[in-house]
């Protein structure tokens, strides 16, 4: 097998991890923001129900909760699962999970904000809904952009766990082709994917940060 | 709110599942049954059914990448041929091996073709008749010196997770040979443990011996296969337990595979002999 070879193979797998990547971050972040929502609220049993929430899926491995999404409808339900599932599990799996990790990010941006600039919003006239959507959350953005990054490039890597339920992103195809060459290159072609990805992520995310920056 | 709830209640069945409480397990067997057989008549009757081959893809060379990049295997060409005569469509979905029983279970695949040892999992699957034979052996560096098992004293030894050789050493016959190891290593896969038998991190290897010819084909100088084997097995076709009906398809294609010598030039093949078993 040559290396161009080996690296169209990553590249197909590759492709399967941006589309977990994409997906995820797409879903969970609007979900981790609602959940935070929920988290705060005044509303004592919906608190607890947040609270449980995110205990949870930060309390028990990813790789679990995937087989619990994915193989959950056949034995708690017995409802029979068909193969185009496997990839709307991870994905809602993996959404599910980070929205958790999320949530507590945009909890501890939103409560850091000073409770002055509440006060001040409403002597100028600011409904609670316009406060927070003109006021609160840009600030909020900027300030939780460098967590934000940390959980997305953690996300890049844990697309591998995908696998547990049968999906082949970038690297299971590494493990089948190293396994298959009896060669180690696949592994060291797969570990530059990653960095680059990252580094792209990283790169993303610094540029965002900089326009963000609009008062310095 | 209600999915929450679910994902809760789905975490304390799979923990229920995982330690292994068997009284809904056996509850639900007869449901399964009903449903896979229903599954198969439905897509007989629809004419253009599927064929669902579980199988780990880091198991050549019965199941792995080839060179174009396409998944090749002396199981997966038996398989083909066999979906072929069946007049059905084949799909090849490689597996976290950890998860197989699930996957086999939920009806995701119709059976496991992969290398896949009857012995000491008789009771656990329905099974087609043995096609191959294959013996668990110790692989070890040349260099090492280790030619028999009374060598294995105080090395290191290492084998795939769930795999036969494991439940070979496992079982009681081989505790006191496993008592004089020094270390004895579970790791995901044969590819792994080939990895750290290279680099020294571990004395010996126990693996399937088609695996392990295929393995170091190619550096017979570095390495060696223990001549005593670990025990002699046989290699089948796993269904779910009581599907006999898609069991039974399968074997009258099997039966004609090995009698019109199709069987014997996919052996070829991959072996460059028959691997047959002669009755």
């Amino acid at each position: 097998m040559t290396l161009e070879l080996i690296l169209q193979q990553l590249l197909a797998g590759l492709g399967t991890s941006l589309k977990i990547f994409g997906l995820t971050l797409l879903f969970s972040l609007p979900l981790g923001l609602l959940v935070s929502f929920g988290r705060m609220s005044k509303i004592t049993p919906l608190r607890g129900l947040m609270k449980v929430y995110i205990s949870i899926l930060r309390g028990t491995p990813l790789m679990l909760q995937l087989f619990v999404v994915y193989f959950g409808p056949y034995y708690i339900f017995g409802k029979q699962i068909t193969p185009s599932y496997r990839l709307t599990a991870v994905i809602i799996g993996f959404v599910l999970n980070y929205a958790a990790y999320f949530a507590e990010i945009f909890r501890s941006g939103i409560e850091s904000m000073p409770q002055g600039q509440y006060e001040a919003a409403e002597v100028l006239g600011y409904t609670k809904r316009q406060t927070f959507f003109k006021i609160i959350f840009p600030q909020v953005i900027k300030r939780i952009l460098p967590p934000i990054t940390n959980e997305t490039i953690t996300l890049v890597k844990d697309t591998s766990l995908a696998f547990s339920i049968a999906v082949a992103e970038m690297f299971t195809v590494a493990k089948a082709l190293a396994a298959a060459q009896r060669s180690m290159v696949p592994f060291a072609a797969a570990g530059i994917f990653y960095y680059v990805f990252n580094f792209v992520v990283a790169f993303a995310m610094e540029r965002i940060e900089k326009r963000l920056s609009y008062y310095k | 709110m209600k999915k929450i709830l679910a994902v809760i209640m789905a975490s304390a069945v799979v923990v229920g599942l995982l330690s292994g409480c068997g009284s809904k397990e056996v509850e639900k067997a007869s449901e399964e049954i009903q449903k896979a057989a229903e599954v198969v008549e439905e897509n007989l009757e629809e004419g253009k059914g599927t064929f669902t081959v579980g199988f780990d893809q880091e198991f050549p060379p019965y199941g792995y990448v080839g060179d174009d990049g396409e998944f090749t295997g002396f199981d997966l060409d038996l398989a083909a041929e066999v979906a072929n005569r069946l007049d059905l469509e084949l799909v090849l979905t490689p597996i976290d091996w950890d998860a197989k029983d699930m996957e086999l279970n939920s009806g995701a695949i119709d059976c496991i073709w992969s290398g896949f040892t009857i012995n000491g999992r008789e009771d656990l699957y329905t099974w087609s008749k043995p096609y191959t034979d294959n013996s668990q052996v110790f692989v070890v560096k040349k260099a090492s010196g280790i030619e028999d098992f009374d060598d294995l004293a105080g090395s290191i030894v290492e084998v795939q997770t769930d795999s036969s050789a494991q439940q070979a050493l496992d079982s009681e016959e081989f505790a006191e040979l496993k008592a004089t190891f020094d270390d004895y290593i579970l790791v995901p896969n044969y590819n792994q443990a080939f990895m750290d038998l290279e680099s020294g991190a571990v004395d010996a290897v126990a693996m399937d011996i088609g695996v392990a010819r295929f393995q170091i084909e190619g550096k017979e100088d570095t390495y060696r296969i223990l001549e005593e084997p670990i025990v002699s097995e046989l290699y089948g076709i796993g269904f779910l337990k009581g599907n006999e009906e898609l069991r039974d398809k399968v074997q009258e294609a099997m039966d004609e595979i090995v009698a019109d010598g199709t069987f014997a030039a996919i052996s070829n093949k991959y072996f460059g002999y028959d691997v047959g078993l002669s009755e």
